[in-house]
C-alpha cells in the first residue's frame, strides 16, 4: 500500500510519479499531525459560543416565548428564517465550486473542491437547526412527518435539505475514500481510535482500477445529481416566501432571484475560506494566487447576475409603487432601513462588481476583505428580505400592540443565532483536522493530467 | 381649610353624578321585520316611557363568529320612533339556521347606550357537502392530494433516493473487491 498509484492500464494518462505523490501528501498531512495552540484556543471558542447557544435554546424552550423571543404574529419570522436562508444559500457553495466547475472542465475546481464540500456538508446541517429553532417546539418536525401534506412548500423544504445533506454528505466521503487509505498508511503516532476510524472509512481501498472505476463512476453520477438538487433546494426556499401573503414577496422572480445570490455569496465564502485554510494550514503551494484570481472574476460575474435580480426585485415594483409595494418599498429606500438597505447594496453587490475588476484586487488579501464584506453584507440581505415583509402585512394593522409593528431579535435568538455559526465553522475546523482538507489524488490526477494550471499559474 | 375643600368637592360632584343621571332617561328598544315588495324590512322602534322617541341614531348589526356585522349606516328614527332598514337576503344563517339581529343606540345624549337583540330565521343556509371535501386538490388533506401530483413527486423522490441507494452499494462493492482480492491472494500463498 505504500504507492498508492492510479494504476495505469485503466487510464493511462493517470498517474504520478512517487517523488510527487510524497511531498504533495506531507504537506497535505501536516496539517492533521499536530494542532497548535491558536488551533486549540479556535476550537474552544468556538464549543463556548455553542454552549452558550445551547443554554439559550433550553431558555427558549423553557420559558415563555413572548419573553424569550421577539416574535410576534406580524413577524412570525425572524432571524432564524433570515439566517436558515443563509445558510441554505452558503450551502450552494458545494454545487458551484466542486460540481459546475467540475463537469465544464475548469480544472483549477480540483484543490478547492474539498473546501467546499465541507462547508456546504455544514452549512445545510445549520439550516436545519436554524428550521428547528424557529418550530419554537421541536417536537413539530415529527408531526411534519405524520400530519405534513405533500403539497405544501414546508414540507418540500425538509424532504429537499435531508435528501441535500445526504448527498452532500456521500459526495464528500466518495473521494475522501483514496485519501483515507492515504491517511491510514502514512500518519504516525496518532491515536488508536483514530486509526481505527480510517482503516473502517478507507472501505479496503486498494486502489486497482476496478476499484477506480468505481469511484469515478459514483462521483460523476453524484456531481450531475447535485446540481439540480442544489438549485431546488434554494428555489424551493424562496417558494415558501413566494407563496406567502406579503406584498414583497409576490414575485414571480423569486427563485432565480434567491439562487443567484447564493452563487454570490458561495463564491464569497470560498474565497474566505481559501485565503484562512492557505494561511492556517501553509498551503501556499496548492491553493496559489491563481485561485484568487478566477475566484475574484467569478465574484465580479455573480455579483452583476444578482444586481440584474435585484434591478428586477425592487426597481419594477418602484416604477408602479402600487400601495403596499410604496410603503415596504419607501422605507427600504429612504426610510427607517434605508442606511441598512444601501450599506447591505453597497458592500453586498456594488463593491464586489467594480473592484475585482482591477487585477490588484484580485490578489489574496484584498480580495479577501472585499468577499468578507460580501458575505456578512448576505446574512443582513436575507435579514432584509424577511422582516421588513412580514412587518407590512396585507391586512391594515389596527388596534395592535406596539411590540407587533416592530422587531428586534431578542438576546436568547442572537445567541442560538451566533451558537450556529460557532458550529458550522467548527464542522470545518474539526473536519480538517482529522481529514486532509485537499484531496491528494484529484490534484495529483489533474496535474499529470498536463494540466498546469492547477498548481502552478503562469 | 383642607378638609372644607374636600367636603367641597364630594358635594359638587355627588351633585353633578345626579345630575347627568337625571339627564339620561330610561328608553326602549325593539325590533320587527317585515316583507315589502319582496325586500326584507326591519323597523327598529324606540320608545321612553311607551311614548316613542324621534331622532335617536340606531345602528343595525348581525352576529357573526367573530364580531359584529354593520347592516348599513346608522338610521335615525322618525316621528313614529322608528328607524327603517333594508334588510339583506344573503347573509349566511349560523349554524341552527338563524341569524341574530342586534339592534344598539350608542351614546345617545338624552338615552346614554341600549340595544336589544332577536333571533329571526332570515339567514340563508348554507349546507356543507362532503363532495368538497373528497375532491382532489392541491388544498385538500394529504390524503386529496391530486393524483398527478403524487405520481410526479413519488417519482422524483424514488429516483433521488435510489440514486442514493445505489452509490452507496457501490462503496461496499468498492470493498468487497479489495477482501476477495485479499481472498484470492491467500488462496495462492496456500497452494
Amino acid at each position: 500500500m505504500e504507492n498508492i498509484k492510479l494504476t495505469s492500464d485503466s487510464h493511462p494518462h493517470e498517474t504520478f510519479t512517487q517523488e510527487e505523490y510524497m511531498v504533495m501528501k506531507d504537506d497535505l498531512l501536516r496539517p492533521i499531525q499536530k494542532i497548535g495552540l491558536a488551533g486549540k484556543i479556535w476550537i474552544g471558542f468556538l464549543i463556548t459560543v455553542c454552549l452558550a447557544g445551547i443554554y439559550a435554546y433550553y431558555i427558549q424552550e423553557t420559558k415563555s416565548k413572548y419573553v424569550t423571543v421577539s416574535l410576534r404574529d406580524y413577524t412570525m419570522w425572524g432571524v432564524y428564517i433570515s439566517n436558515f436562508v443563509f445558510f441554505v444559500a452558503l450551502s450552494l457553495i458545494g454545487v458551484l465550486m466542486s460540481a459546475v466547475l467540475k463537469l465544464t472542465h475548469f480544472e483549477w475546481y480540483r484543490p478547492l473542491s474539498r473546501i467546499a464540500e465541507i462547508i456546504a456538508v455544514a452549512a445545510i446541517m445549520l439550516a436545519g437547526v436554524s428550521i428547528v429553532a424557529a418550530m419554537g417546539r421541536p417536537d413539530r418536525l415529527y408531526y411534519l412527518v405524520t400530519h405534513g401534506r405533500i403539497q405544501s412548500p414546508i414540507v418540500w423544504d425538509i424532504l429537499v435539505i435531508l435528501t441535500y445533506v445526504t448527498t452532500s454528505i456521500i459526495l464528500l466521503f466518495i473521494p475522501l475514500i483514496p485519501s483515507l487509505s492515504t491517511c491510514k498508511n502514512h500518519l504516525k503516532n496518532m491515536p488508536k481510535w483514530q486509526m481505527k476510524m480510517y482503516e473502517i472509512f478507507s472501505f479496503g481501498w486498494e486502489g486497482t482500477a476496478e476499484q477506480w472505476k468505481i469511484l469515478k463512476k459514483s462521483v460523476r453520477i453524484l456531481t450531475i445529481m447535485v446540481v439540480p438538487l442544489g438549485v431546488s433546494i434554494h428555489t424551493v426556499t424562496a417558494w415558501l416566501f413566494a407563496t406567502t401573503l406579503r406584498s414583497e414577496w409576490d414575485s414571480t422572480n423569486f427563485g432565480a432571484y434567491f439562487v443567484s445570490g447564493a452563487f454570490l455569496l458561495g463564491v464569497a465564502g470560498m474565497v474566505v475560506a481559501v485565503f484562512v485554510f492557505r494561511k492556517a494550514y501553509n498551503l501556499e503551494k496548492y491553493l496559489t494566487p491563481m485561485h484568487f484570481d478566477k475566484l475574484g472574476m467569478a465574484l465580479v460575474f455573480m455579483s452583476w447576475v444578482y444586481i440584474y435580480f435585484n434591478i428586477n426585485e425592487y426597481l419594477v415594483p418602484a416604477y408602479k409603487m402600487s400601495g403596499l409595494h410604496a410603503n415596504h418599498l419607501l422605507n427600504l429606500f429612504i426610510g427607517d432601513e434605508a442606511f441598512f438597505y444601501w450599506s447591505v447594496i453597497l458592500f453586498g453587490m456594488g463593491i464586489p462588481a467594480i473592484l475585482p475588476l482591477f487585477p490588484v484586487m484580485r490578489k489574496p488579501l484584498p480580495l479577501t476583505i472585499i468577499a468578507f464584506a460580501v458575505v456578512i453584507a448576505a446574512w443582513f440581505k436575507r435579514y432584509l428580505i424577511v422582516i421588513p415583509g412580514l412587518v407590512h402585512p396585507y391586512l391594515p394593522i389596527q388596534d395592535v400592540p406596539d411590540s407587533w409593528r416592530h422587531y428586534t431579535p431578542s438576546l436568547v435568538e442572537m445567541t442560538i443565532v451566533a451558537a450556529t455559526f460557532a458550529a458550522m465553522l467548527l464542522i470545518v475546523t474539526v473536519f480538517s483536522r482529522f481529514f486532509p482538507i485537499i484531496s491528494v489524488w484529484e490534484v495529483a490526477e489533474g496535474k499529470l493530467e498536463g494540466k498546469d494550471e492547477i498548481i502552478n499559474y503562469k | 381649610m383642607k378638609i372644607y375643600n374636600y367636603f367641597l368637592i364630594l358635594c359638587v360632584s355627588v351633585f353633578y353624578t345626579s345630575l347627568t343621571f337625571a339627564q339620561e332617561k330610561e328608553a326602549k328598544l325593539s325590533i320587527s321585520f317585515t316583507k315589502v315588495d319582496s325586500v326584507n324590512v326591519c323597523k327598529a322602534l324606540v320608545t321612553s316611557e311607551d311614548k316613542p322617541v324621534k331622532e335617536v341614531s340606531v345602528k343595525l348589526y348581525v352576529h357573526r363568529l367573530f364580531g359584529l356585522l354593520p347592516i348599513g349606516d346608522a338610521v335615525s328614527t322618525d316621528e313614529n320612533g322608528i328607524s327603517t332598514f333594508n334588510f339583506p337576503m344573503d347573509i349566511p344563517a349560523e349554524s341552527n339556521g338563524k341569524l341574530t339581529v342586534i339592534a344598539k343606540v350608542e351614546d345617545d345624549d338624552n338615552y346614554g347606550s341600549f340595544e336589544t337583540k332577536e333571533e329571526v330565521n332570515l339567514g340563508v343556509i348554507k349546507v356543507a357537502t362532503d363532495a368538497d371535501k373528497n375532491e382532489r386538490s392541491l388544498s385538500a388533506s394529504r390524503e386529496r392530494a391530486p393524483i398527478y401530483f403524487m405520481v410526479t413527486s413519488d417519482l422524483i423522490i424514488a429516483g433521488i433516493w435510489g440514486t442514493l441507494i445505489y452509490i452507496v452499494f457501490q462503496v461496499f462493492k468498492i470493498k468487497s473487491i479489495s477482501s476477495s482480492n485479499k481472498k484470492k491472494s491467500q488462496v495462492k500463498i496456500n497452494n
